[in-house]
């Protein structure tokens, strides 16, 4: 996993002021990337926000593909005070965490109940649960599956994803 | 003077009957008292006399020849200092919480006062009179006061010490006979001159006597049980002095009356000696119970004083003599802590100890105190146990030198099976079911730390005791015959070491 | 939350299960007594201020002292270490939760170093009479984390890595620059000097551990003093909360050579506080360390010490205290460290049982063991909460998962030797 992790590391420290502008999607014609998803949607702010703090915004917009969990901001405030400021104020700590939430290749909910297990780009895995009609990641329960992207696939999770 | 000794206990005794509510105070400050007059006693004591000194001769029932002599001599005074200190700690080493204090504390006085006059009558029916005297009240205070099995070891103990006590009397009353003194008193019977075979029979009555009081093996098996079924205490009264009339007895009237026989006799008393004092280092490295180690070291220990007697020249008596002081003293202590042990944690098994010496949870005093007593019994220089060994085996090398180098061996088991208690009782993990001991009290160490600071004391500087001891020892021995060429040698090596040993 | 989780799952039939239960119920491993609370934060208190001379002296070890081939004066912390501003307490706090008292050594700390418990003199004297805080027992935590390694987390395996040889073979000439023969010494043995780099990152590591549970364990008994903990419960609640408010503090190693800053670890290589100091520090610390010398006698042929590392169970968790008082052993260390410091309520308290003063040492200990019960139920509870469900998860099947997590971490107590059993119970002291 060692030549993601550099892969991915490469893209740290954009500047992407820029290329979060919200008219940059309405003016981009093809189907909106992951990023983009995430910022025209509300329930992302403080994910943005991180993946902005952690410079990853150029690598999710790089063609990927990815699948991207993505916690919603009741995931993010379900937290105990404090703990997302600590990973803001260190961006590569950050981006680790961010990077759990990420996997190599467009993965649909019907290949994750396949799989089972998938290996983060952290490096860590990821159990994933789709018996009995639910659809679970690690200890986070799926709200909105296959949000189709340029550059990938994006399943809405209720909580924070963490290594362990 | 030296009644004030012997009776200030018994009205201590008295007082206690009398006062019932403070009996640990009164024995305490009789016992105190008569430590006092004692090394007051001590302090007027002409060293250089080797004669009877604070004679007090009072005739009581003439027909019988039983008359009230006290005298005291070198022999007699380390004993009856010893005897002295070691009631009034006796006394501060008893369970506040004592079942009965007042029987106990009147009793302890008792045995105090009747061993005391033992040491100091001159009369063979007086010491008889003393000598049992002190039998009831030790009897008494096992049956009451002791372990689990006291009734057994109360009964065995009094079996042979009356036995003892009996050949005894058969032995005082046919020499009398013989003699036709009329009276019973030291010194007549000193002046007069019996057939050698007569002599060496009385020696052997005699020896018997005191032979199952000190103990000899194969006498000696009631001393573990009266030891280990005592209560500490009465114990430390036991080993650390009753024991010594025994060995006291075989200088004052077997050297001192028997000098031809002794003699005959001397070859095959160094050889049960020896054999006493292998067995017993043998059987105590075997025990688990530390308190059973300790008894059947004191027989081993105690077989050193019969080697150095039996050697019979000046050195070894007076090691035979500064040996029963450094017995008494060590074994005293050693008692003294296996009783606080045994106390705090409720067992002396040394399956069940370990890590004593914890500083914080454990009994660091206690154990610190035990390592030190172990190492004077062991015979480390410096310490009480050392000198004593070492004059005895100087003088009875000179006799018996193959006997003496296997003491000396034996001295080594010592080590042994103290080194056994230490590693395992002291050393180690303490043991997780004896962890909350309770504290050991201030007034609980004051016994060990006087004993502990004599013991060191009488190692560096052993002239205090030999001063007061050589010149009456010089005079006992010189009614025995020595072969000449030991005689020649012994002369160097007294001249060499008051020089050697004070350092 | 114990009634709901009662009526959606059966009962545990785990041998602890009131433990389990209690755990459920949002409880700690600690029953909830006032004097077990009374304990514990009196025992936080007394062990947050050599701590905060622990981390300070790690931290200036590994930065400043680092390949130091005498390094006689180690413990003697300079003034700019003494000053450093810790980055989770004062005004200017990466982090405004435990901002309460100065950023720089803590005042009781300051004066214990000035005049120790004997009298005031130079340094030196403290330090040879021993007077001083023992940061012997940080290094043997040091060490018990570098022994054992592979705890866990990406800190660890990276030591092992070309990257960090590099890193490190880039400080150790800088530092032995001019000086041939150590240079010489590293041309012949360098796998030894990487392998005294690798200690120092770790003295780095716990040193960044500790900069933060020192200003957590101060919060917390001012907080209680304040009245404001007032359960078991409370106390391992904010533990929780301060594990995850910093679990992404940086974990780093840089070292300054003549004032040249070397980067043995980044702090771009993402290591967290949670993952890589953490949780190693409890596992290798709280569970397993080793059997410390001169406690007892272990005969390994007849298998009293384990094969494997991974069951070794000799830490505090289920540590006799009773050794404790033994000189040298890293508990009597810690003891007597956290002894100059303890609050009064604390010291009225010991005094009133055992044999008070005589053996307030290991009656400390005991405490200290309950504290560190109810600081790795905090992290038994921050596990779970970040890895599982809430405890009030209306699902059973996550009821459930939580419930084999507590299971599966309190069997690690079923050993004998645990002290679960005994600290259940106020009596143990």
């Amino acid at each position: 996993m060692t030549w993601l992790w550099a892969s991915v590391k490469t893209y740290s420290f954009a500047q992407p002021t820029a290329l979060l502008n919200p008219l940059s999607i309405v003016l981009n014609n093809s189907m909106p990337n992951i990023v983009e998803i995430a910022v025209s949607n509300d329930s992302f702010t403080t994910l943005v926000a991180a993946v902005q703090a952690a410079g990853l915004v150029e690598a999710l917009q790089s063609p990927g593909p990815f699948t991207v969990f993505a916690p919603t901001d009741e995931a993010f405030a379900q937290l105990p005070p404090g703990t997302v400021q600590t990973l803001v104020q260190n961006p590569p700590q950050l981006a680790r965490i961010l990077k759990f939430h990420v996997v190599m290749g467009k993965l649909t909910q019907a290949d994750l109940a396949r799989l089972k297990t998938v290996t983060s780009l952290e490096g860590s895995m990821i159990p994933v649960n789709c018996e009995n009609n639910v659809f679970e990641v690690k200890n986070a329960t799926v709200v909105a599956a296959d949000i189709e992207a340029d550059n990938g696939i994006i399943h809405v999770i209720d909580r924070v994803i963490l290594m362990g | 003077m030296l009644s004030s000794i012997i009776w200030l206990p018994v009205l201590g005794a008295l007082l206690i009957g009398l006062l019932p509510n403070s009996s640990r105070l009164i024995a305490g400050i009789t016992a105190a008292a008569s430590l006092a007059v004692t090394i007051v006693i001590a302090a007027m004591f002409n060293y250089q006399d080797a004669g009877l000194q604070f004679i007090e001769h009072l005739s009581w029932i003439q027909p019988l020849g039983l008359d009230y002599v006290l005298g005291l001599d070198g022999l007699s005074l380390p004993l009856v200092i010893l005897n002295a200190l070691l009631l009034f700690l006796a006394v501060q080493s008893t369970n506040k919480e004592v079942d009965r204090p007042r029987l106990f504390y009147a009793l302890l006085l008792l045995v105090g006062a009747a061993v005391m006059g033992a040491f100091l009558a001159h009369n063979l029916l007086l010491f008889f009179l003393f000598y049992e005297l002190e039998l009831i009240p030790l009897y008494l205070l096992i049956t009451i006061w002791g372990g689990e099995r006291r009734g057994y070891a109360a009964t065995k103990f009094l079996i042979y010490q009356a036995l003892s006590g009996m050949v005894l009397l058969a032995g005082f009353l046919s020499w009398a006979w013989f003699a036709k003194t009329g009276d019973f008193n030291y010194e007549s019977l000193a002046a007069t001159h019996l057939p050698a075979n007569l002599q060496l029979l009385f020696l052997c009555i005699i020896l018997l006597g005191f032979g199952i009081k000190m103990p000899l093996v194969p006498f000696h098996t009631w001393l573990p049980d009266a030891y280990v079924e005592s209560s500490t205490p009465v114990s430390m009264l036991l080993g650390g002095i009753v024991s010594k009339l025994g060995t006291y007895g075989l200088i004052r009237f077997g050297l001192g009356l028997f000098p031809d026989a002794w003699v005959i006799v001397a070859p095959w008393l160094a050889l049960i000696s020896v054999v006493t004092a292998v067995y017993g280092s043998i059987i105590a490295i075997a025990q688990t119970d530390i308190k059973k180690t300790i008894a059947y070291s004191s027989v081993a220990h105690l077989s050193y004083v019969l080697l150095a007697i039996s050697a019979g020249n000046s050195l070894s008596v007076l090691g035979a003599v500064y040996q029963m002081v450094a017995h008494g003293l060590i074994l005293a202590l050693l008692f003294n802590l296996v009783g606080i042990i045994e106390a705090k944690t409720g067992t002396r098994e040394l399956a069940q100890l370990h890590g004593l010496l914890n500083s914080q949870r454990g009994l660091p005093f206690v154990g610190t105190m035990l390592i030190l007593t172990m190492m004077a019994s062991a015979g480390i220089p410096g310490m009480v146990g050392f000198v004593g060994e070492f004059l005895s085996f100087q003088g009875s090398y000179l006799a018996f030198p193959v006997i003496t180098i296997i003491c000396l061996g034996s001295t080594g088991l010592t080590s042994v099976y103290f080194v056994l208690i230490i590693n395992r009782a002291l050393f180690g993990k303490l043991e997780e079911n004896i962890i909350y001991l309770p504290k050991v009290q201030g007034y609980e160490r004051v016994p060990a730390i006087i004993l502990a600071i004599l013991i060191v004391l009488l190692g560096v500087q052993p002239n205090i005791v030999i001063s007061h001891v050589q010149v009456t020892t010089d005079a006992l021995v010189a009614g025995v015959s020595q072969d000449s060429n030991t005689l020649a040698l012994l002369k160097v090596n007294q001249s060499e070491f008051p020089t050697g040993l004070s350092l | 939350m114990t009634i709901t989780t009662a009526t959606k799952i059966p009962p545990s039939t785990h041998e602890f299960a009131t433990v389990i239960h209690r755990l459920e119920a949002g409880g700690a491993m600690l029953p909830d007594t006032p004097e077990n609370l009374m304990q514990i934060i009196g025992l936080y208190k007394a062990y947050a201020v050599p701590m905060d001379f622990y981390w300070r002296d790690l931290l200036y070890i590994a930065e400043q002292v680092f390949l130091d081939p005498l390094p006689a004066f180690k413990y003697f912390l300079p003034q700019e270490y003494l000053d450093l501003a810790n980055h989770y307490a004062g005004d200017d706090a990466d982090l405004r939760i435990w901002q309460k008292g100065a950023a720089s050594a803590h005042p009781e700390l300051l004066e214990f170093m000035e005049k120790g418990r004997s009298a005031k003199m130079p340094k030196i004297f403290h330090h040879l009479l021993h007077d001083r805080i023992n940061m012997e027992f940080a290094e043997a935590c040091m060490q018990a984390m570098y022994w054992q390694r592979g705890m866990g987390g990406q800190f660890d395996p990276y030591l092992d890595t070309e990257e960090y040889k590099q890193n490190a073979d880039r400080a150790i000439k800088a530092y032995f620059k001019g000086n041939p023969a150590m240079l010489g010494l590293y041309k012949l043995f360098p796998e030894m000097f990487i392998e005294q780099v690798r200690q120092m990152s770790y003295y780095s590591n716990l040193g960044l551990f500790w900069e933060v549970m020192a200003p957590v364990f101060f919060e917390m008994s001012d907080l209680y003093d304040a009245g404001k903990i007032k359960s078991v419960p409370d106390a391992m609640n904010f533990l929780v909360n301060g594990i995850f408010a910093v679990a992404g503090r940086p974990i780093y190693h840089h070292v300054y050579i003549r004032g040249e800053l070397f980067e043995i670890i980044p702090k771009s290589c993402g290591f967290t506080w949670l993952y890589e100091a953490a949780l190693p520090y409890v596992e290798a610390v709280f569970y397993r360390t080793a059997p410390f010398r001169g406690t007892k006698s272990y005969n390994a042929q007849a298998e009293q010490v384990p094969g494997e590392q991974k069951d070794f169970h000799y830490g505090i968790l289920y540590a006799d205290v009773n050794p404790v008082g033994s000189a040298g052993i890293p508990p009597t260390l810690l003891m007597d460290d956290m002894y100059h410091f303890l609050p009064q309520y604390l010291l009225d308290y010991y005094e009133q049982h055992c044999r008070g003063k005589d053996d307030m040492l290991i009656q400390l200990g005991v405490s200290f063991q309950r504290s560190m019960y109810c600081v790795t139920s905090a992290v038994i509870q921050a596990l779970r909460g970040a890895l599982l469900y809430p405890l009030d998860d209306p699902n059973p099947l996550h009821l459930q998962a939580n419930r084999d997590f507590f299971e599966s971490q309190i069997d690690r107590f079923k050993r004998p030797e645990a002290r679960l059993r005994d600290i259940q119970s106020q009596e143990y002291r």
